[in-house]
């Protein structure tokens, strides 16, 4: 079950239109992209995906889940709105609420167990084996966990664990941390377990319906069995524009943090087919991700370029992300910052500086020259 | 409801010798670094909103079942109608000339009666063009003709390969093969009523072993065959040359983007990472696909998917196909590097312009 119906506010302008998990990324990806992709690699062909926010981007970009082989008879991609029954209607109000109006589907499906997923993180994980640890202990609830710089850790939940990786308390975002394990929101549980506490849960008074608000320390006071599944590799939840213009430029590099290219576990989306991209006699890339369809005619460095983007004569791009069909016209300077889609920076216009913050365009957005 | 059905001919070769052809059919020739020739067929027609189109196989056909697969990807994968895999006659690709065999046809007849469309399109594999199939169709039916032909006069000599019609006002009065300065070439696209293609079928059942078109040659007193005159870009590719030449005119972005953007080339999808330029690498003129990764230096040159030239190693005037490994220190110009080649460091790979290097695939 995959939640990708929050909204990313922190994003600002970059989800005005589109819900988070839709956001571009990477040059060619969306951000639900990872997360749908690890479930493929995994194996897993069932997918639930929660959509609340700005849907319509999302539920055209997933379509039947073919880009991700999740187009399966039986199975595959089931996007869930929030719906009306007979007693009413009523928008997810928690990530635990979401899945709880959703009993329905998941009790259709039967499942022994059921992972919970964010559709806006980053990260390559198989799933398998984290199941694999769930079972081998005999776990009523497993929480992916990794250990965070200290000094960040009163930003996380906070999993303080026995030696066994078993759960002793649970701290959203401790001011004296005991552990630095942080929750990452991914979560598997044993299927009856899971429907037995939404159930009590959405009959209790003053509960905010959230799995670690409500869910987690509930079935702790309850004596379950949780343990944690240490998780050391790439992961960002991208929570920021900083965050999100820092993991883009994680991906450059002659060792990148996170490698599109790694042969295991290929990271797959619903790409358009378009040409290969154009650099032109006078342009100039280094350092750059570029997808098919775009037009390089000015001079383009360390940045990600999605496709159709048009640079043109004399523009100058730099530490910069730039959306499907974003244009920077002739002699325009574009430096550290994110272009939504469509976007333009307008012929002589400069947009953004190395000295300040990163600037963001939104969707359709245009800067003129003198603005 | 599609007033067409298309027909797409991929079972036959060019008289050319350039091993560039050699084990493969023309119609998957990758072209662009990212494209087959067949592409350009199947997308006219699709564009055109047929969704019915037969696809006549040579007997090589793996390369290029893998690639159109079930037609999904030009939403040729239809409950009714969709993508038909037919065979052709023994000929496999040793076959010249003749492209729209009439055996050939005679042997598929089930897919022109078992569809009802009014008009069947026929094309070949191996123009590169964008075409407007309706507007081809209404001039068929505008000017009532029997059958219309897509032509283009020529504005050199050209290649053996390509028919030529003698029109007057218009109408073919003849063809022949090879085309010169001045003379109307067919573009292997043409437009006739289902109904008299089935009966043309069963009249010239006796020499079946003819084009039609060159069936034809003693009927276009009878039959009104008129020409159309192409005005875009376009290119035959029969030999290595204009294939090569055919790649090199897309680094123009005013032909890319008549040939791209008016009527989207639908291909394979596949699963490749951006681009990725590394710090260092020099590029300039020239179209990189996705998945490729560049340390050295690229120009003017057409890259196709998941290429790696390496620290050192450059790349000029040539057409790198995909899976190619550039290692460092090489140096390729004027040549086309065929799939999956390695190139070793250090080593040169220099043709000439008027003499191509080509370096089979791997």
């Amino acid at each position: 079950m995959l939640l990708a119906g929050g909204q990313g506010s922190r994003l600002g302008v970059l989800t005005s239109k589109v819900a988070k998990p839709a956001v571009s990324f990477g040059g060619k990806y969306r951000i639900i992209d990872f997360v749908l992709s690890n479930c493929a690699n995994s194996g897993i062909s069932t997918v639930g995906v929660l959509t609340q926010y700005r849907p319509y981007l999302l539920h055209e970009y997933l379509g039947t889940g073919e880009a991700w082989n999740l187009d399966e008879r039986g199975g595959g991609v089931a996007i869930l709105p929030p719906f009306a029954t007979q007693t009413g209607a009523s928008w997810y109000a928690g990530t635990a609420d979401a899945i709880t109006q959703n009993l329905g589907y998941l009790e259709g499906q039967d499942p022994e167990y059921v992972l919970i997923l964010s559709g806006d993180q980053l990260y390559r994980m198989d799933y398998e084996d984290m199941l694999a640890t769930h079972k081998a202990n005999n776990a009523d609830l497993t929480v992916a966990v990794m250990p965070v710089p200290w000094e960040d850790a009163p930003r996380f939940g906070i999993m303080n664990t026995r030696e066994d990786g078993s759960i002793e308390e649970f701290v959203e975002k401790p001011a004296e941390p005991k552990s630095n394990l942080a929750s990452m929101g991914i979560y598997i549980f044993t299927a009856d377990v899971l429907f037995k506490a939404l159930k009590e849960d959405a009959e209790k008074e003053g509960s905010t319906h959230d799995f670690g608000g409500d869910i987690i320390p509930t079935l702790l006071a309850e004596g379950k069995r949780l343990f944690t599944y240490q998780f050391k590799a790439y992961w960002r939840d991208v929570g920021t524009v900083a965050s999100f213009h820092e993991a883009n430029m994680e991906l450059l590099g002659a060792e990148p943090a996170f490698d599109l290219f790694a042969q295991e576990a290929p990271i797959m989306s619903n790409s358009s087919t378009r040409p290969p991209a154009f650099v032109g006699p006078k342009g100039s890339v280094d350092d750059s991700l570029i997808d098919n369809g775009c037009t390089i005619l000015g001079s383009v460095e360390h940045s990600v370029i999605s496709s159709d983007v048009y640079v043109g004569k004399g523009a100058v791009v730099k530490d910069a992300i730039l959306f499907p069909g974003a244009r920077v016209e002739e002699g325009a300077v574009v430096i550290n910052a994110i272009m939504a889609e469509r976007s333009v920076v307008a012929a002589g216009a400069t947009f953004g500086s190395a000295d300040e913050e990163t600037v963001t365009l939104g969707d359709d957005a245009v800067v003129e020259k003198g603005e | 409801m599609p007033k067409a059905i298309g027909l797409v001919t991929c079972n036959y070769t060019t008289a050319s010798n350039d091993d560039v052809f050699l084990g493969r059919p023309v119609a998957s020739m990758p072209y662009l670094g990212r494209y087959r020739l067949v592409d350009f067929a199947l997308s006219n027609m699709v564009d055109a909103g047929i969704r019915t189109v037969g696809m006549i196989m040579p007997n090589n056909y793996r390369s290029l079942v893998d690639h159109v697969g079930s037609g999904k990807d030009w939403d040729l994968d239809r409950k009714n109608g969709g993508l038909f895999i037919m065979p052709g006659t023994a000929f496999g690709t040793s076959r010249t000339g003749a492209r729209f065999l009439i055996r050939d046809l005679v042997q598929n007849r089930a897919f022109f009666t078992k569809n009802s469309e009014k008009y069947v399109v026929l094309s070949t594999a191996n123009f590169i063009c964008s075409v407007d199939i309706n507007a081809l169709i209404a001039k068929h039916e505008e000017t009532g003709a029997n059958i219309t032909v897509l032509t283009k006069t020529a504005k050199c000599d050209g290649n053996v390969d390509v028919v030529t019609f003698d029109v007057e006002d218009g109408r073919v009065k003849g063809m022949h093969q090879a085309v010169k300065f001045g003379q109307v070439a067919f573009l292997d696209y043409a437009v006739i009523e289902r109904t008299l293609l089935l009966e043309l079928l069963d009249s010239f059942a006796a020499v079946d072993h003819l084009d039609l078109f060159e069936a034809l040659n003693a009927e276009y007193g009878r039959f009104r065959v008129m020409a159309a005159e192409f005005d875009g870009y376009m290119k035959p590719i029969f030999d290595k040359n204009s294939y090569f030449q055919a790649n090199m005119d897309l680094l123009d972005p005013e032909v890319l983007t008549e040939l791209t953007d008016a009527r989207p080339i639908k291909t394979k999808a596949h699963d490749n990472p951006p681009a990725k330029y590394e710090p260092g690498c020099k590029v300039s003129n020239s179209l990189i696909a996705s998945g490729d990764r560049i340390f050295g230096t690229v120009q003017s040159s057409v890259l196709g998917r998941n290429v790696i030239v390496e620290p050192g190693a450059s790349v000029r005037n040539s057409i790198i196909m995909q899976g190619v490994v550039i290692k460092s220190g090489a140096k390729i110009e004027n040549a086309i590097i065929d799939k999956a080649n390695v190139v070793p460091a250090g080593t040169e790979l220099r043709g000439t312009d008027g003499d191509i290097l080509y370096l089979k695939k791997n």
